[in-house]
């Protein structure tokens, strides 16, 4: 009697590892079939266009044509080459400012007694709201050589001083502008979360407070100063907006405008924009590698949970220059800017001949906005951009939660891979992933390519990495063994997740929606490639608006999508209870 | 009379609200020894400490480090950390992870004007007496928690500071290592001919390392004196409890000869107590017994009480009995892995009126 109830829970356990094996095996199979698609299928389709003379649209995938003259005419085209050391120039320039910037910024809010500090940190949060086409059309409308409303100001008061932003050292600045915050959130939180007491030991050893901060603190935040600054100057070379605006004028090509120039010919050169698409990634994927090294090399944050108290260190009177500085920082990254977008969307004319013009009252109309209103396309744009975001955020969510919580418990089959193969877009620049689905899916006959699903599959595919990484510290919180105490109070895996994972995940999946929703409708270079006149966003529309040369029209919709995108952040992150505040990239 | 190098003086620390973390603390550490400030978390004890060491920027008071005044806010004294030529071991190590055991240890060295080859030779001489010579180039971060802590000693007496002032070194570190390392600690400590500081809440931390133990609660320092006197002699009553003498008995005074106090229990139960100071006859009294000074008997002796034994707990080397006498409930340690009464026994008991001390109710 014993021994065959034993032998049958024998039996009854050995089937029910198996199905439990083969589940853990379908579930893993099913999420490397969607990265598979996502981000493996376009990636191979990009190394093949750039391998071979195919056509995408018309020829579907055929590997026969084996070339290597894209590679070689890109590596020796000079305009490529000239493309690849302006983006080298820009990029590094720019990352190198962000950082200064940054870094002086975050340490002034967290380590001293600068007055003002947490009014200086929350406004330098702005140019996150700001996207980066908004921002370098305010530039130009500032800092044109001609007709820049800061050189006509000089003019007036006979200053022998004038800025031109259609130039490198215009688009160094801007870059580097609003990527600071970037590095200031990276900076900020290592500074924070850093044991006050490594810095008391220095003091207390007999070191001066400034020997300390060299010697102890910034050496012990350098791999976050690395890593963001690293990371910066990938995210920099795959905007388009910022060169598209300021670099044309003065035919400064960076890889991106580049990229792009190639795909508008006629006919475009598909093949070609794939080899340099993969030049892009070869660098990107470098510096990523390096980032990596750095932080998983020296990674000294964090060390305890404990929450600590920063030290504050007294500036005395050199405080209030710190202020003056911070005030003269927000004034040119902010007030300039939203001034000059406001000026320009509010005057009839953009041309303002003295002083006293400027505050003619008759000069003013709200006559750029109602032609933004009136435009059909636009506001399709705007419908566009909600609808697209909404579903990037719902699709990109839930297939961060399924990745994270595959990943976290490691004796899932393949869970290694997934994590890999997640993390890869990281290396892959914005633009880049607007190219390679349109060689994925623009010559498949199953309808993707034209739909608002393309944008969507795009956006998910690019922003899992950023995404998947939100999600899973508030997962890796979770201790395994609530899962276990689940599972021996008689629940099955599923009932498991919906009533013990879900609910101590949410303030991380909502957390995680909120990013990608923000990352989606901020975007431009990805869906570059991938939009057609129905599924245009807000960012493109405004490109056009840019390019066709009415630059009141562009600045009044530049102006409302700032707005826009100030309360769309705002509800959403009401909506997620303030979980977001630190991972709009 | 012995030379001093610290004297804390009536020091207060107030923050923003609240009763203040430190009030009018008094001590003094003769040069070369220990003293140790012990009490519960909140007591005030890592806040004097950090007072004396700069980092915390006293209300009231004076600090007086080898005859220096280092802080004496009411006349706007105040020396940086930096300056006073103290050693300091934090509760976190704060061993920099950016460096080697060996650029961690000669970094206090850099900012005294030493020559190269004496900051090798004070290095070299630091890491063997903490035993850690052969880990010299290692990175910080690859040792373990223990040697960590080793290392921090290291750094903070390799100069020889005036003081060394330990923040509950050893709390970080698991129950074996504790103990190990605590004797070293001493060891060390006096070898290298250092005075110190160290704050702990654990008492048995305190009475191997002290000369001096300083008892402090709410912020005030409650008895400063040797190891023996702080067990043998408790000044307060919460000196008592806190280092031990966890059993409070309840009773008035009958009468009393000097500090031998006779005290009433209930009709017809009396006990002997010592009070420091005299009490009156009919003033209320708390006696604190430890457990394992209270001897339990199966006959009556001379002036013991009859008491009944109400729960047992068996830890093999020792017994914790709970027992009532005349409505009071006591607990009593009994060495022995074989307990002797059972549960609702009825037995006797004895205290030893030197070791039970009175206090005013």
């Amino acid at each position: 009697m014993l021994t065959s109830t034993a032998e049958q829970s024998k039996a009854g356990r050995v089937a029910q590892t198996a199905f439990a094996l083969l589940g853990n095996w379908f579930w893993s199979g099913l999420l490397l079939i969607i990265l598979a698609l996502l981000v493996i299928y376009p990636m191979i389709m990009l190394v093949v266009g750039a391998l071979t003379d195919m056509d995408p649209i018309t020829e579907g995938i055929d590997v026969s044509r084996f070339a290597l003259h894209h590679f070689s005419a890109a590596l020796t085209n000079p305009n490529a080459s000239a493309a690849l050391l302006n983006s080298l120039i820009a990029c590094g320039g720019g990352a190198f400012v962000a950082v200064v910037v940054g870094l002086t910024f975050s340490w002034m809010v967290v380590r001293t007694n600068m007055p003002g500090r947490k009014l200086i940190a929350a406004l330098s949060y702005i140019p996150l709201f700001v996207p980066p086409m908004v921002g370098a059309i305010a530039w130009s409308l500032l800092g044109s050589p001609t007709t820049g409303l800061l050189n006509t100001f000089f003019k007036w008061f006979n200053l022998d001083l004038r800025i031109n932003t259609y130039s490198m050292g215009g688009l160094i600045a801007v870059f580097g502008m609003y990527y600071a915050p970037y590095v200031y959130m990276f900076t900020a939180s290592a500074l924070r979360n850093m044991d006050p007491t490594l810095e008391e030991a220095s003091e207390i050893s007999g070191a001066s407070a400034f020997y300390t901060q060299l010697h102890v603190t910034f050496p012990l935040i350098l791999p976050a100063i690395l890593s963001s600054m690293l990371l910066s100057f990938v995210v920099m070379l795959g905007i388009y907006g910022i060169p598209s605006v300021l670099g044309s004028q003065s035919g400064i090509m960076l890889l991106s405008t580049y990229l792009f120039q190639l795909t508008s010919w006629s006919p475009p050169l598909y093949n070609a924009a794939a080899a340099v698409s993969i030049l892009m990634i070869i660098v990107a994927a470098v510096l990523v590698l390096i980032q990596q090294k750095v932080l998983s090399k020296r990674s000294y944050i964090t060390i305890s949970g404990k929450g600590f108290r920063p030290r504050e260190l007294n500036l005395g009177h050199w405080k209030w220059l710190m202020f003056v500085l911070a005030m003269i920082y927000l004034l040119v990254v902010v007030v300039l800017p939203i001034g000059a977008l406001t000026i320009a969307a509010t005057r009839k004319f953009m041309f303002v001949p003295t002083m006293a013009s400027l505050f003619e009252l008759k000069q003013y109309s709200w006559g750029h906005f109602q032609t933004v209103l009136a435009d059909q396309q636009t506001i399709q744009s705007v419908w566009n951009t909600l609808v697209i975001g909404c579903a990037t955020a719902l699709v990109g969510g839930v297939l961060a939660f399924a990745i994270g919580y595959t990943v976290q418990r490691k004796d899932a089959p393949a869970a290694r891979v997934i994590d890999l193969i997640s993390t890869l877009p990281a290396a892959v620049p914005g633009l880049i992933v607007g190219v390679a689905y349109l060689w994925a899916w623009i010559g498949l006959p199953i309808g993707l390519y034209g739909t608002i699903w393309i944008l969507v599959f795009a956006f998910v595919g690019r922003f899992i990495p950023d995404t998947v990484k939100v999600l899973s510290t508030s997962l890796a919180q979770i201790h395994p063994e609530l899962k276990e105490a689940a599972w021996i109070s008689g629940k099955g895996p599923l009932r498991t997740i919906t009533t013990i994972i879900l609910p101590l995940a949410k303030p991380g999946v909502a957390a995680a929606m909120t990013l990608l929703f923000v990352l989606a409708i901020r975007e431009l270079g990805s869906s570059l490639f991938l939009y057609t006149t129905d599924t245009m966003m807000m960012a493109i529309a405004l490109l056009n608006l840019y390019e066709s040369g009415t630059l009141g029209t562009a600045a009044a919709f530049g102006l409302a999508q700032v707005v826009l995108l100030g309360l769309l952040i705002g509800l959403a992150n009401r909506l997620s209870g303030g979980s977001t505040n630190s991972s709009v990239g | 009379m012995m030379a001093v190098t610290l004297d804390v003086q009536c020091l207060v620390k107030e923050f923003s609200s609240g009763r203040p973390a430190v009030d009018q603390a008094s001590f003094q550490i003769p040069t070369g020894e220990i003293t140790v400030l012990l009490g519960p978390s909140g007591c005030g004890k890592t806040t004097t400490l950090r007072c004396v060491a700069g980092l915390e920027h006293p209300t009231a008071g004076q600090i007086v480090i080898d005859g220096q005044v280092v802080s004496a806010p009411l006349q706007g004294i105040s020396v940086a950390p930096r300056h006073r030529e103290v050693g300091m071991v934090f509760q976190s190590y704060a061993v920099w992870p950016h460096m080697t055991v060996k650029q961690n240890v000669a970094y206090p060295l850099k900012h005294r004007g030493i020559e190269r080859q004496e900051v090798d030779q004070k290095v070299k001489e630091a890491l063997e007496l903490v035993d850690l010579f052969e880990y010299a180039d290692r990175p910080a971060t690859s040792l373990s928690g223990g040697q960590m802590q080793r290392v921090a000693l290291a750094r903070s007496l390799s100069y020889q500071p005036k003081i060394l002032l330990l923040d509950e070194p050893l709390s970080n570190l698991d129950a074996k290592l504790r103990l190990r390392l605590r004797a070293d600690l001493r060891r060390i400590i006096k070898q290298a001919g250092l005075t110190a500081l160290y704050v702990t809440h654990d008492q048995s931390e305190a009475v191997v390392l002290g000369d001096q133990i300083g008892v402090m609660n709410q912020g005030k320092l409650l008895q400063m004196g040797t190891p023996q006197q702080i067990y043998n002699q408790p000044s307060d009553l919460f000196v008592a409890s806190f280092t031990g003498a966890s059993n409070a008995l309840h009773g008035t005074v009958v009468n009393h000869d000097g500090m031998d106090h006779v005290v009433e229990l209930a009709q017809g139960a009396k006990v002997r107590a010592r009070c420091l100071n005299s009490l009156s006859q009919g003033q209320a009294v708390v006696i604190a017994v430890r457990p394992e000074n209270i001897s339990l008997t199966a006959l009556a002796t001379q002036g013991s009480l009859p008491v009944r034994v109400r729960q047992l707990q068996f830890l093999g080397v020792q017994t914790n009995y709970e027992i009532e006498v005349f409505g009071q409930t006591l607990e009593v340690t009994e060495l022995g892995t074989l307990p002797r009464f059972e549960v609702g026994a009825a037995a006797f008991m004895a205290l030893p009126s030197e070791q039970c001390w009175g206090y005013p109710a």
